[in-house]
C-alpha cells in the first residue's frame, strides 16, 4: 500500500535517501493528470497510459536534478509532455512510411472528401468529431502538443515553451499554425453545415 | 486602419477576450475584425476533442505497481567526510581526551586519598619523634642528677662552683621546657611531676636576684626537697635503660 500525508518535497527527499516505496505516494498523486495530458497529446489510451509510464519512470531517474524550488507537479507534467510528443513523433514517422508506401499524396484528400461527403450523414453517424481527429493528425507533434496545452490545458505561451523547450514566441507560433491548420482542414464541414 | 492578423486574433482569443486588450478594443471598432473573430471564435469553440474514459481510484496504484519493479532503489547518501569523518574523528579525540583527563583527576584524588592515612599513621606512631623525646629526656635527666648531685654537695662559699651551677641551670631549664611540654602531652604524671618540680628548682637556680650563696641553696634543699627531688629523677631514669631502642617503648607518646 502506498504511503500518503507527506508533500512532495518530503517524499523526495525520503526517495533520495533510499527509501523506493515513498515514490508510490507521488505516483499515486500525478497519475491521473498525467494520463489526461497524455492522452490529449497521443490521442489515444494505450499510449497515454505507456507515457504515464514513461513519464514517471524518467521522473525517477532524474529526481536527483530536481530542485527544490521548483514543484514537483509541474516538473513531471512537462516530462509527461516530452513524452508525449516523442510518441506522437514516433507513431508519425510510422504512419507516414506506411502511407508512403501504401497511398498516394491525393490519397489523403481523397479520405478526407470520404468522410466529408455528406454531412447529414457525418453529423447522422457523429463521425466529425473522427474529422476532428484526422485534423489533429494533420498536425506536426510540436504543434498539436502546443495547441493541447493552449486549447485543452490552458497553459500559457511561457509555459508551453517550458514543456516544449522552446521560446515563449515560438510556442505562440506553433499554437497559431496548429489553429490555422485545424481551421483549414475542418473548413469542409462549416461549408457544409 | 490596419486590420489584426490572424494570429493576433488567435492570441486574442486565449487570452479570454480581454475587451480592455489592444485587441479588444480594435475588434469592438472594427466590423471587419470583428468579423473575423467571431468565425475563429465559432470554429475554435466548436471543436469537440475525444476525452479519456475516467480512471477509477485505483488508477494510481495500478500505475505504481507496474512501476515499482523497474525502479531501483537510490543508494543512501554518503556522508562528507567534513561532515561526518572529521567530527567522527574530532569526537572520539575529544572522548580520549576526557578519558585521560578524568583517569589523571581519579589517579591524582586516589593518590591523594591514599597518602592521608599513611600521613597519619607515621604521625600516630610517633616514632621518630619519639625516639628523640626519649634521647632527649634521657640526657636531660642525666644532667638533673648531676646538677642535683652538685648542688647537695655544693661548696656554696666557692664562687667557682656556683657560678657554672647557674649556667648548667639556665641550660637545664630550657630543656626541661620542652621535656614537661611533651610530658603534659603524654599520659605519665609521674614525669610530668617530677619534671614540674624540676622545672620550679631550675627556675629558681637560674633566677635568684641577689645570686646564688650558701642560703639560697640551703633554702633550696629545704623547701624544694631537692634530695627527694633527686630520687624521683634517678628513678625516672632508672626507666630509661641505656641504649633502649624507640621499637621497645611503644606508642606511648611521651610515656615511658
Amino acid at each position: 500500500m502506498v504511503r500518503m500525508g507527506k508533500n512532495d518535497h518530503a517524499v523526495i527527499e525520503a526517495v533520495l535517501a533510499g527509501d523506493k516505496e515513498a515514490y508510490g505516494a507521488l505516483v499515486v498523486r500525478h497519475s491521473e493528470s498525467l494520463f489526461r495530458v497524455a492522452f490529449r497529446i497521443t490521442r489515444n489510451e494505450a499510449d497515454a497510459d505507456d507515457v504515464v509510464q514513461e513519464a514517471l519512470l524518467r521522473g525517477y531517474q532524474k529526481l536527483a536534478s530536481f530542485r527544490a524550488e521548483s514543484n514537483f507537479g509541474t516538473w513531471i507534467y512537462r516530462i509527461a509532455v516530452r513524452c508525449a510528443l516523442d510518441r506522437i513523433g514516433r507513431r508519425k514517422v510510422d504512419e507516414s512510411s506506411r502511407v508512403s508506401d501504401e497511398t498516394s499524396p491525393e490519397l489523403q484528400e481523397v479520405q478526407v472528401a470520404d468522410w466529408a461527403a455528406g454531412p447529414d450523414r457525418l453529423l447522422l453517424s457523429g463521425e466529425i468529431g473522427a474529422m476532428q481527429e484526422t485534423a489533429m493528425h494533420s498536425l506536426t507533434a510540436t504543434e498539436r502538443t502546443a495547441f493541447v496545452l493552449r486549447h485543452m490545458e490552458d497553459c500559457t505561451t511561457e509555459e508551453i515553451g517550458a514543456a516544449l523547450g522552446i521560446g515563449p514566441n515560438a510556442a505562440k507560433q506553433a499554437v497559431f499554425r496548429a489553429v490555422r491548420k485545424l481551421r483549414a482542414r475542418l473548413a469542409v464541414l462549416r461549408v457544409r453545415t | 486602419m490596419s486590420h489584426l492578423r490572424e494570429e493576433e486574433l488567435v492570441e486574442y482569443f486565449y487570452t479570454r477576450d480581454d475587451a480592455g486588450a489592444p485587441a479588444g478594443r480594435h475588434v469592438a471598432d472594427c466590423v471587419e475584425c470583428a468579423e473575423a473573430y467571431a468565425a475563429l471564435r465559432t470554429d475554435l469553440e466548436e471543436m469537440e476533442f475525444a476525452q479519456p474514459s475516467a480512471r477509477d481510484a485505483d488508477y494510481g496504484e495500478r500505475v505504481w505497481e507496474s512501476l515499482a519493479p523497474k525502479l531501483q532503489a537510490y543508494p543512501a547518501p554518503r556522508r562528507h567526510w567534513l561532515r561526518s569523518g572529521f567530527w567522527m574523528g574530532l569526537s572520539y579525540a575529544t572522548a580520549c581526551g576526557l578519558l585521560v583527563t578524568s583517569a589523571f583527576i581519579a589517579g591524582t584524588l586516589w593518590e591523594k586519598n591514599q597518602t592521608h592515612p599513611v600521613t597519619a599513621t607515621t604521625s600516630a606512631s610517633s616514632a621518630p619523634k619519639e625516639k628523640v623525646v626519649l634521647v632527649v629526656l634521657g640526657d636531660h635527666l642525666d644532667r638533673s642528677e648531676r646538677l642535683l648531685v652538685e648542688l647537695k654537695h655544693a661548696d656554696v662559699d666557692s664562687a667557682e662552683m656556683v657560678s657554672p651551677l647557674r649556667d648548667e641551670a639556665k641550660s637545664l631549664l630550657a630543656a626541661n621546657r620542652v621535656c614537661l611540654k611533651s610530658a603534659t602531652q603524654g599520659d605519665d604524671p609521674e614525669l610530668k611531676t617530677a619534671l614540674d618540680n624540676l622545672n620550679r628548682l631550675l627556675d629558681e637556680l637560674a633566677n635568684q636576684p641577689e645570686g646564688l650563696n650558701s642560703a639560697a641553696i640551703a633554702r633550696l634543699q629545704s623547701e624544694m626537697n631537692s634530695d627527694g627531688l633527686l630520687f624521683e629523677v634517678r628513678v625516672l631514669r632508672s626507666r630509661i635503660p641505656e641504649g633502649q631502642s624507640l621499637g621497645s617503648t611503644g606508642a606511648g607518646g611521651g610515656k615511658i
